[in-house]
């Protein structure tokens, strides 16, 4: 008897084993995890990284001077341009070209390390942009520029070729990312507060008729429990993302409205939940001893349970709206408004810089709302 | 008077709590019930206010039958009669003079009470209740701040907010250490004797019952086996309530006059 039993002991063992292995075989090949992949797409990760590590948070206002040179193309279809005499100048060699040929354009006495924007100005003043350039520590620059047909010179007018530089002056200011970035925050943030509260309000009435110390008695009472339990299960199994994609459908995509239709019904389930358990769990004696007292109903309720129950609840709504914060901003990527938008919104558009900023922005409000939910509940207790 | 006629208490899985307990208690009687642990004596009380409902059986007090009594009438009931616990049953995280004032419930206005509105009689009389157990500097503390034999003691202001016209005490003093038993059992024993409030106790230990008790029920299995005075409890008699094995054991080694 007991060789048998160690026998099917062994058995059981070695197909739970092998159910594990087949379970980790099939999902690296389903997941297909390409690690090579990972290290060949380093060139694109290196251009994508350093954007999105380097926030533009703050800028300085920045003073701008334009200095321009004439360029015929084709030669003697005007005059060439002059090179100024002192300050910073422009020099081209040769001083005009044929249209497709190529020549150098040289800047001195310009600012060291200053940005230099190079454009050409067309005879119908349309400006072409070449390319962005810096000056060295010299304030040099030398460049190759090709004499494009499209500036070529038109009514005996020549293109020019124009120079901005620009340099970083005065105070820091926050960006225009920044503000941005903040806007979109605050719209989170008060996305989850507003949806803490209207879920937290619906939940309450709900934990009580799902707590089976308050409700299970009698026919009415077991049905009602049983319906209100299952429908805090059912709502519970939908995911976030999910109905915030179906009420940005509704609503309108980037509508926060959608955000908070979605947050609400989750917070109503999960908080319905929680503060059915919490309410389950309460000590009966009070409830007992209250209802000794000829209380009616609503009387023990509120003398005898809701005093127990008040630190749970306001800590499960405390933690919620953390984790609803949390989660709005992933749901902003499927329409939900907020810096999740925002965030989606930039990287659609590859601008790195600003979705960074958007991550930082979420990384130091998550931070310090786990930090100030989880001192708040420790004064509860 | 309060009689219980024939009442037995079935459980839903089947335990016999009490099997066709009958007996009666005239006012201003001080009757206690003994019996170990699961003999049915906590069942027995519940039922007199019906926090528990009986299987069957019948609870009459002066010819009201409290059994056949509707929701509204059971509160009205529910009223007159003050309950002490084991465990005491305060809310913890409430200030004392809220468990004090909750025993007032069932004579408040529902409405301000919900909005913990008291009127100014109720708050007196709480406070005249917590000077009467010798605590009301402890009003404005949290339950839980107290010790023990405090907790009792607003337990039993609880029970006198309530004009009580009878005081049914589950064991008042089995969670409260021994030599504290006399200073709870004393209040009550005062209500007993001043107020004529009829009182109806269980308790554990003989020479408490002795000290305190005008008459004793004993239960065992949920089975009345005696009924008299306490002075008939000899060791024959405690032999066949408690079992072969047990010995006495005494609350205290206070001597009592």
């Amino acid at each position: 008897m007991t060789n048998l039993s160690r026998v099917l002991r062994i058995l059981l063992w070695l197909v739970v084993s092998a159910a594990i292995i087949a379970a980790f075989i099939l999902s690296v090949r389903v997941t297909q995890p390409d690690f090579i992949k990972l290290v060949v797409a380093a060139p694109k990760a290196r251009q994508i990284l350093p954007q999105l590590f380097s926030p533009e948070l703050f800028v300085r206002q920045a003073i701008t001077s334009t200095m321009s040179l004439a360029f015929p193309i084709p030669c003697g279809s005007a005059e060439v341009g002059q090179p100024a005499e002192s300050g910073p100048r422009l020099l081209a060699q040769p001083p005009c070209a044929s249209a497709g040929e190529t020549f150098r354009l040289r800047g001195e006495n310009f600012p060291p390390n200053a940005g230099i924007k190079l454009s050409w100005r067309l005879p119908d003043q349309r400006a072409l942009s070449i390319k962005r350039i810096a000056t060295d520590g010299n304030g040099v620059f030398e460049l190759e520029i090709q004499a494009r047909p499209i500036a070529a010179t038109k009514d005996g007018k020549p293109s020019s070729l124009e120079v901005e530089t620009s340099l970083p002056e005065g105070a820091l200011r926050p960006s225009p990312t920044l503000t941005e970035v903040v806007n979109a925050m605050f719209v989170t943030v008060f996305m989850a507060l507003l949806a803490t509260t209207f879920g937290t309000i619906i939940a309450i009435p709900l934990s009580f008729l799902a707590a089976r110390n308050i409700t299970y008695r009698g026919v009415l009472g077991k049905t009602v429990y049983f319906i209100t339990r299952s429908f805090l299960n059912i709502i519970r199994s939908y995911e976030p993302l999910v109905m915030a994609t179906i009420f940005a459908l509704i609503v309108g995509f980037g509508n926060p409205f959608a955000g908070v239709l979605a947050l609400v019904i989750v917070t109503t389930a999960s908080l319905g939940k929680m503060f059915s358990e919490s309410v389950e769990s309460i000590d009966p004696g009070p409830i007992e001893a209250i209802t000794a007292t000829g209380a009616n109903r609503a009387q023990v309720i509120l003398y005898g349970v809701v005093p127990q129950i008040i630190p749970d609840f306001l800590s499960f709504t405390i933690y919620h709206w953390d984790i609803n914060v949390r989660i709005s901003t992933i749901i902003g990527f499927v329409g939900g408004g907020g810096i999740g938008y925002f965030l989606s919104q930039a990287i659609n558009a590859f601008q790195y810089s600003k979705a960074g900023a958007a991550l930082l922005a979420i990384i130091l409000v998550v931070w310090a709302l786990d930090f100030l939910s989880a001192e708040a509940r420790k004064r509860l207790t | 008077m309060l009689r219980i006629e024939n009442l037995t208490k079935v459980y839903p899985t089947g335990t016999v709590a009490l099997k066709d307990v009958s007996f009666q208690v005239e006012d201003g009687e001080f009757l206690v019930v003994i019996g170990l642990s699961g003999s049915g004596k906590s069942t027995l009380l519940r039922c007199i206010n019906r926090l528990i409902e009986p299987t069957s059986g019948r609870i009459l007090w002066d010819d009201i039958d409290i059994t056949a009594a509707n929701a509204q009438q059971l509160r009205l009931i529910r009223r007159q009669i003050g309950m002490v616990f084991q465990q005491f049953n305060l809310v913890k995280r409430s200030k004392v003079i809220t468990n004090v004032l909750s025993g007032r419930l069932g004579y408040a206005n529902p409405w301000a009470s919900l909005l913990g509105i008291w009127s100014h009689e109720d708050r007196q009389r709480a406070m005249q209740a917590l000077e009467r157990v010798g605590i009301a500097d402890k009003a404005n503390n949290r339950a839980d701040a107290l010790s023990g034999g405090q907790q009792q003691r607003v337990g039993i202001a609880r029970a006198l907010m309530q004009e009580p016209r009878l005081i049914l005490a589950d064991e008042p003093v089995a969670s409260l250490d021994p030599v504290l038993a006399h200073s709870i059992l004393q209040y009550l024993e005062a209500l007993n004797r001043t107020d004529g409030v009829t009182v109806i106790c269980s308790l554990h230990f003989l020479d408490l019952v002795h000290r305190y008790a005008t008459r004793v029920v004993a239960l065992k299995d949920g089975v009345k086996v005696f009924e008299g005075l306490p002075k008939e409890i000899d060791r024959a008699r405690f032999k066949e309530i408690y079992g072969e094995e047990a010995e006495e054991v005494r609350a205290t080694a206070v001597e009592v006059g």
